[in-house]
């Protein structure tokens, strides 16, 4: 039992070094870093480069990677992101870092090499040093951590009690205005702030990369595990997540005592104890209603941040010619490309189904659900269940397990509506997470990373039939986004987005509004899950993982989240391109296009509309320019 | 009107009304009502508790004491858009616009909640967001957006728009759901004199023509007493006056109430 509880603690400790690191940036500067397992992974990687693969003595690879590569990258990443971010919208603060996440990893690989499936060391020497104190078994990396934890924190509480600066960064948690005004250089405080915290980051991935493996997978697993204290310490509280965080480590490992280590039910139930933590406290928060957004200082504060928010400085109603050429090129495709291509572009379409999703619920309800692909996965496994197993025919199975999936995304619409942004976005996260644990990975689906066999209709076997007919239903239901758009349900969608004291006393009510626009894109994603099945022949489970969800929204909004042929180039972009680049360039380069499309994820922190809304937009500019030019008397007033 | 009840019950009536903050009392057993068709002012220094009160009366916060009534009905324990769709409606000292819409969309938007409140629904299944408005909507919207001059605004975004703009367009949205009761916080701040002058002149065709009631909370004290049949001063959170301008003006304890303000003596005297 012992032995269980100071292997728990030792994981613990990992997760509460990265709850502090993500406490400590949110309060100080307000941005949720969804990178932070990006980050472990990068100063991980750059420990095991010097370390293993260059053969650094150990003490001096740990400090520069540590010490000084990862703090430098904390400086730079605010230099160049993080600092645009305070001012922004929740939703492009989560993006942006939501896309240095996608974009990070691949960089990191591309520079220093992929690894596959290697051992990695900890802060220990090699030979691991093993002690066994009161009969139990205590490694000398558990001792370290242990060691690195207690360090962190009093050094931390140091920081923040008894200096200057921990006096500052305090006062900026309260507000920026009032900092700024008082002649503390917010920008020099949050530079401590990130470089301190991307050392805790690389500090935890270098930690927990000999259990967890040293790969982007897990490291993104001990954000998400970290998530649970963070959520549970409602975003700010220091000491309870580090105390959850330590419970969540103990807990993980008592429980396998009890449970066979080879049974699925532990395969299942062993990753899942960080999110069942994570939904007892929201539940918790959401009950007492304590989970809206943190306060944003004071008026002043307020009022900065409402003028910086990335309010639309021109509504979308954009003409029909641009969306209508998009789709005719994307029908010529088919007709002109050979069969791997079109089978491709048959997947593409497929996914801009999917992401049409995002596109509504986050495009035009504003709210930042992470879990879009989930449904998908959903509908992708109903559907092919009902075909192979019950014989029905696919594309009927595919509509039924779509209406079948809506009330599950009308529940988690219902729980999450009084829920802040931030919330909402851990919310979906984490049931994504768990969807994927607990029933993605059940043999009946997972059938040994296979998935279920789904057939295409026999009247749409070969790639171009199937892409068109893809691209014939990706159509009927853009139109229909596009016909709630403009329309009064658009109208009110709109409204409960951006103002819901000014929605409810015009007699609008919230929730039928919000259960609208999740019944709908719940529905569209579970389509286009449905029609991935279809174009892979087969619901595989694993193309359903939530931080794929995340390439998704990272792809979606770097094309641009408003506009529906947005998602159709998304999707096919994010199907085509990786293979252009594999076939056409060196394989190493395959992973380019992800980069890209974090980038461009990142870049919204700069221009909050996405590259197909900004072109347009200059396009739109350039010619009422010209035509300015040519009669200047009509085109003064009318900026329609 | 009033031809079920026999006696006018008030538009909206506060009774009792306490709300507090923690252990800040921001509302004291206030009482206050707004019979039909009239114009009834609320004035009190900065902290008074007069936003605090139309937040009970519009249904955005649950009073800690106390009830609220529409047309002699029960409404405290109703939500904000059951009230709204009772007749009541409202604008912000803050404005809640929506900046994904543009002016004219609000005032559609608010028409259309109002008259045909099924399209949110039918509009998905009868390609709604396809077709023209219908020529009573837009004759309405046009008409509202005009008298509050807003038609040179009218297909701009919202976000960008002056203040004093902000405010016209807010009650050019609150107008159009065609409101028996309509509560102003600080309508006039942010317009100029001129402005002021047109938005007093149109609220007041409005009451004339529509029989809507207004409470009007202003700091502009001349602008309410000049509008106001009754008005009501509030002191932090207490209730501390009430009658005709004439008799407000002349009450000392209202007078000295602004005294201890700092910046209102000169607007009571005059
Ligand atoms: N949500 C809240 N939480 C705590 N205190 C509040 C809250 N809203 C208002 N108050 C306090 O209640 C009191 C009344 O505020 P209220 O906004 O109603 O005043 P007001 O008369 O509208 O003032 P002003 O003329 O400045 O608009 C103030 O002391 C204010 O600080
Ligand atoms: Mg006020």
């Amino acid at each position: 039992m012992l032995s269980y509880v100071v292997a728990g603690l030792a994981l613990g400790a990992i997760y509460a070094i990265a709850a502090a690191s993500l406490v400590v940036t949110h309060v100080s500067s307000g941005v949720f870093n969804f990178a932070f397992g990006a980050m472990a992974f990068a100063v991980a990687r750059f420990y095991y480069f010097l370390y293993v693969e260059h053969g650094w003595p150990l003490p001096l690879a740990a400090v520069v990677a540590i010490g000084l590569f990862g703090p430098g990258l904390g400086v730079l990443l605010y230099a160049v992101l993080f600092r645009h971010l305070r001012l922004r919208s929740p939703l492009v603060r989560i993006v942006a870092t939501i896309g240095l996440s996608v974009a990070l990893p691949p960089l990191v690989n591309l520079v220093l090499g992929q690894l596959v499936n290697v051992t990695a060391p900890g802060l220990a020497p090699q030979p691991v040093a093993v002690f066994r104190p009161f009969g139990t078994v205590v490694d000398m990396n558990q001792l370290i951590i242990y060691a690195a934890l207690s360090v962190v924190l009093v050094v931390g509480t140091g920081l923040l009690r008894y200096t200057d600066t921990g006096l500052k960064v305090r006062a900026l948690v309260d507000s920026e205005a009032l900092t700024a005004m008082s002649g503390v250089s917010p920008t020099r405080v949050s530079l401590g702030v990130w470089a301190f915290s991307a050392l805790l980051a690389g500090l935890a991935g270098v930690l927990v990369a000999p259990t967890a493996g040293l790969s982007v997978d897990g490291m993104t697993f001990l954000m998400a595990a970290a998530f649970a204290a963070v959520v549970a310490a409602r975003l700010r509280n220091l000491p309870t997540a580090v105390a959850v965080a330590l419970a969540m480590g103990v807990v993980t490992s008592v429980i396998q005592r009890y449970l066979d280590a080879d049974s699925a039910l532990s395969a299942q139930i062993v990753p899942s104890v960080p999110f069942l933590f994570m939904l007892v406290f929201l539940i918790a928060h959401a009950l007492r209603g304590r989970a809206g957004d943190a306060p944003a200082g004071g008026a002043l504060d307020r009022a900065i941040r409402a003028e910086a928010a990335g309010a639309p400085t021109a509504t979308n109603r954009s003409g029909f010619v641009a969306p209508l050429v998009t789709l005719g090129v994307v029908a010529c495709l088919p007709l002109v490309l050979d069969d791997f291509w079109t089978g491709l572009t048959g997947t593409g379409i497929a996914l801009a189904t999917a992401l049409l999703s995002c596109t509504l619920v986050t495009g035009e309800g504003g709210m930042i659900w992470l879990c879009q692909i989930t449904f998908a996965g959903f509908g992708a496994l109903l559907a092919a269940d009902l075909t192979a197993n019950s014989g029905w025919p696919p594309l009927a199975a595919v509509l039924v397990s779509a209406l079948c999936v809506v009330p599950v995304g009308v529940a988690l619409g219902l729980l999450t509506i009084r829920l802040g942004n931030l919330y909402v976005a851990l919310v979906t996260l984490t049931f994504g997470l768990l969807a994927q644990n607990l029933v993605f990975l059940r043999d009946r689906f997972y059938n040994s990373g296979q998935g279920i066999y789904m057939p295409r209709p026999e009247w749409a076997l070969d790639n171009r039939t199937f892409a068109l007919l893809a691209l014939a239903v990706f159509a009927v239901l853009g139109l229909f986004v596009v016909n709630l758009r403009r329309s009064t349900a658009g109208l009110a969608v709109t409204a409960v987005r951006w103002s819901e004291a000014g929605s409810r006393t015009l007699g609008l009510g919230i929730v039928p509004v919000k259960v609208l626009v999740s019944a709908v894109a719940t529905f569209v994603a579970a389509v286009g899950g449905g029609f991935l099945a279809l174009a892979y022949q087969s619901a595989l489970p694993d193309s359903f993982n939530p931080f794929t969800g995340l390439v998704w929204l990272a792809v979606l909004v770097t094309v641009g989240a408003r506009p529906v042929v947005g998602a159709l180039v998304a999707g096919v972009a994010f199907a085509v391109l990786p293979s252009v680049f594999q076939t056409y360039l060196p394989t190493r380069w395959a992973e380019v296009p992800v980069i890209l499309f974090g980038f461009g994820a990142v870049m919204l922190a700069r221009n909050p509309e996405g590259i197909i809304a900004m072109h347009a937009r200059q396009l739109r500019d350039l010619s009422r320019w010209r035509q300015s030019r040519r009669e200047p008397a009509i085109a003064q007033g009318d900026l329609a | 009107m009033s031809a079920t009840s026999g006696t006018t019950s008030p538009r909206i009536e506060a009774r009792g009304v306490t709300v507090r903050f923690g252990g800040l009392v921001a509302l004291d057993q206030v009482d206050l009502s707004v019979p039909p068709a009239s114009v009834v002012g609320l004035v009190g220094p900065n902290g008074a508790g007069k936003s605090t009160l139309f937040a009970v009366l519009s249904g955005l916060l649950a009073p800690s004491k106390g009830t609220v009534l529409m047309d002699g009905q029960d409404v405290t324990g109703a939500s904000a858009q059951a009230r709204a769709r009772r007749g009541l409606a409202r604008t912000f000292q803050h404005p809640e616009l929506f900046p994904g819409l543009t002016v004219r969309e609000h005032v559609v938007l608010a028409y259309r909640l109002r008259h045909t409140r099924h399209r949110i629904w039918t509009d998905l299944v009868t390609a709604g967001g396809f077709r023209r408005a219908p020529v009573d909507e837009d004759r309405r919207t046009d008409a509202l957006l005009a008298a509050l001059r807003l038609t040179a605004h009218a297909h701009r975004p919202v976000s960008g728009l002056p203040l004093g703009t902000s405010r016209l367009l807010e009650i050019a949205r609150a107008l159009a759901v065609d409101p028996g009761v309509l509560l102003l916080d600080e309508p006039s701040s942010g317009l100029d004199a001129r402005e002021t002058d047109e938005l007093a002149t149109t609220l007041t065709g409005v009451v004339a023509d529509h029989g809507v009631s207004l409470l009007l909370v202003e700091h502009d004290v001349e602008l309410v007493l000049g509008m106001s049949d009754v008005v009501h001063v509030l002191d932090f959170g207490v209730k501390i006056s009430e009658g005709s301008p004439a008799e407000v003006r002349a009450d000392p304890a209202v007078r000295a109430a602004y005294l201890g303000a700092d910046h209102g003596e000169e607007r009571t005297s005059a």
